[in-house]
């Protein structure tokens, strides 16, 4: 398998505090209302427990990409070297075709700049040997970059409840699953 | 898909329009004997549809004078094939139009009409994508044929000389039976489906639009051309109506499946 990289998102320790979606926001200076990156709460249908679980998602950079394939421009490439998807916002002419077609909701309209745009990866900070601002921002360690030509957790699900399942787009994201709250009771 | 994208809107049902104006012209022509009516005016409705319809599409572009690089991804992209395929039919309609002398070339007439559904065709391809799990399949296809369809023979009436009119009135009480039975199954049918196409479901079932264009766009004039035995002159612009409000709904009430991250799918 070539080199694809992906986010592990670690439920067990994301606290909900939404800094990854911040450290995002901090980089990039989207407008109001443009958002790369969020954090999702569990739904108590999924997770029924007093404690809450999260998942923080952005861009799943698929093997399959949907964006690229329906972009009648060509706005999208997907890097060799690293299997970024990369959106290249100076040929797109905000037609929404990508930000209607992804599943996971990841491009965005700019209303600003009247195009899509969606999270980058940070490839910039890549190519300079940093990691991206939100993996960077990340007080507890949850989200992190992962190589899954190498990637060898056994825990990990690629397709958590609560994470629409697309094997067609093989989102590159890798899941830790929160966990489950101890009932500790009372003898009567 | 949470707007009501009123451009494409006026696209889709406008271009599908002259779709079926066309396939019907076609073979009204040629493949039925007798007179054939007002050709030429009739190809002309279908070319000035075309051209509003390509027009306000523009609108839905956040930078519309990019719009000729959308022929681009022809690879890969429905988009750029939709693109290439109205404007490919747009052209042979107005060729039509001006080489029309009294009936327009069998041929041309063939080809412009094969065209115009493969065209449909890559429109509907364009509207079924993996992110919408209602319409992520051959439903975008049958609604847009059955627009086609319909406003095709309603409109093609008004072209139609009286002694073709059975046939024109047999085609729009087809489609419209065909339309009730369909619109009124698919809510349905998205009920059994996960969440998302549940929430699908229900925002049509619930929805004042859809029920609008059930009973405007296709009881009343069904109702009308069955007390009538013809085509009325106003069914037409009820079904062009009701067409409009189902267009409007199947953009606004169809459920995005990220509308529903961290919650059962």
């Amino acid at each position: 398998m070539k080199k694809q990289l992906a986010f592990y998102i670690d439920s067990r320790r994301c606290i909900g505090c939404f800094t990854c979606a911040m450290a995002c926001k901090n980089q990039y200076h989207q407008p109001y209302g443009v958002i790369w990156r969020d954090v999702y709460e569990l739904k108590e249908e999924i997770y029924p427990h007093r404690e809450r679980a999260f998942y923080s998602l952005a861009c799943n950079h698929c093997e399959n990409p949907t964006c690229l394939n329906v972009c009648p421009v060509i706005a999208y490439y997907k890097r060799e070297k690293d299997g970024v998807v990369v959106h290249e916002q100076d040929k797109c002419i905000g037609c929404g075709n990508c930000i209607r077609a992804c599943p996971y909701g990841a491009p965005r309209y700019n209303p600003v700049l009247k195009r899509a745009e969606k999270c980058s990866f940070c490839w910039q900070r890549l190519d300079a040997g940093l990691k991206p601002a939100c993996v960077l921002g990340c007080p507890t360690r949850a989200l992190q970059i992962v190589d899954l030509a190498e990637f060898d957790e056994p825990n990990a699900v690629q397709y958590p409840a609560g994470f629409p399942r697309y094997p067609g787009l093989n989102p590159s994201v890798r899941f830790r699953l929160p966990a489950m709250p101890k009932m500790i009771r009372r003898k009567l | 898909m949470s707007e009501m994208q009123l451009p494409l809107v006026i696209f889709t049902v406008l271009s599908q329009t002259a779709v079926g104006l066309v396939v019907i012209s076609a073979v009204r022509q040629h493949a039925a004997e007798g007179p054939v009516g007002r050709v030429r005016f009739e190809w002309l409705t279908a070319a000035i549809l075309l051209l509003v319809g390509l027009g306000a599409s523009l609108f839905h572009l956040g930078h519309p004078l990019g719009a000729p690089t959308a022929l681009k991804h022809l690879g890969k992209a429905w988009l750029s094939r939709e693109g290439l395929g109205i404007g490919v039919f747009t052209a042979l309609v107005i060729a039509g139009f001006l080489s029309a002398k009294g009936r327009v070339n069998a041929a041309l007439a063939f080809v412009a009409a094969a065209v115009g559904v493969i065209a449909l065709f890559f429109t509907g391809m364009t509207y079924a994508p993996p992110s919408f799990p209602a319409v992520n399949n051959a439903m975008p296809i049958v609604f847009f044929l059955l627009t086609a369809a319909m406003l095709g023979a309603g409109f093609a009436s008004y072209f139609t000389p009286a002694e073709k009119m059975p046939l024109v009135t047999r085609i729009l009480a087809v489609s419209l039976v065909v339309g009730l039975v369909l619109y009124l199954a698919v809510p349905s049918l998205w009920l059994s489906g996960g969440t998302v196409m549940q929430q699908t479901g229900m925002n049509h079932l619930l929805s004042p639009l859809y029920w609008g264009r059930i009973v405007i766009g296709l009881v009343i004039p069904l109702i009308g051309i069955w007390k009538m035995r013809t085509v009325p002159s106003w069914a037409p612009v009820l079904i062009l109506a009701g067409e409009i409000m189902g267009r409007i709904a199947f953009f606004s009430l169809t459920v995005h499946a990220a509308s529903n991250l961290g919650g059962i799918y």
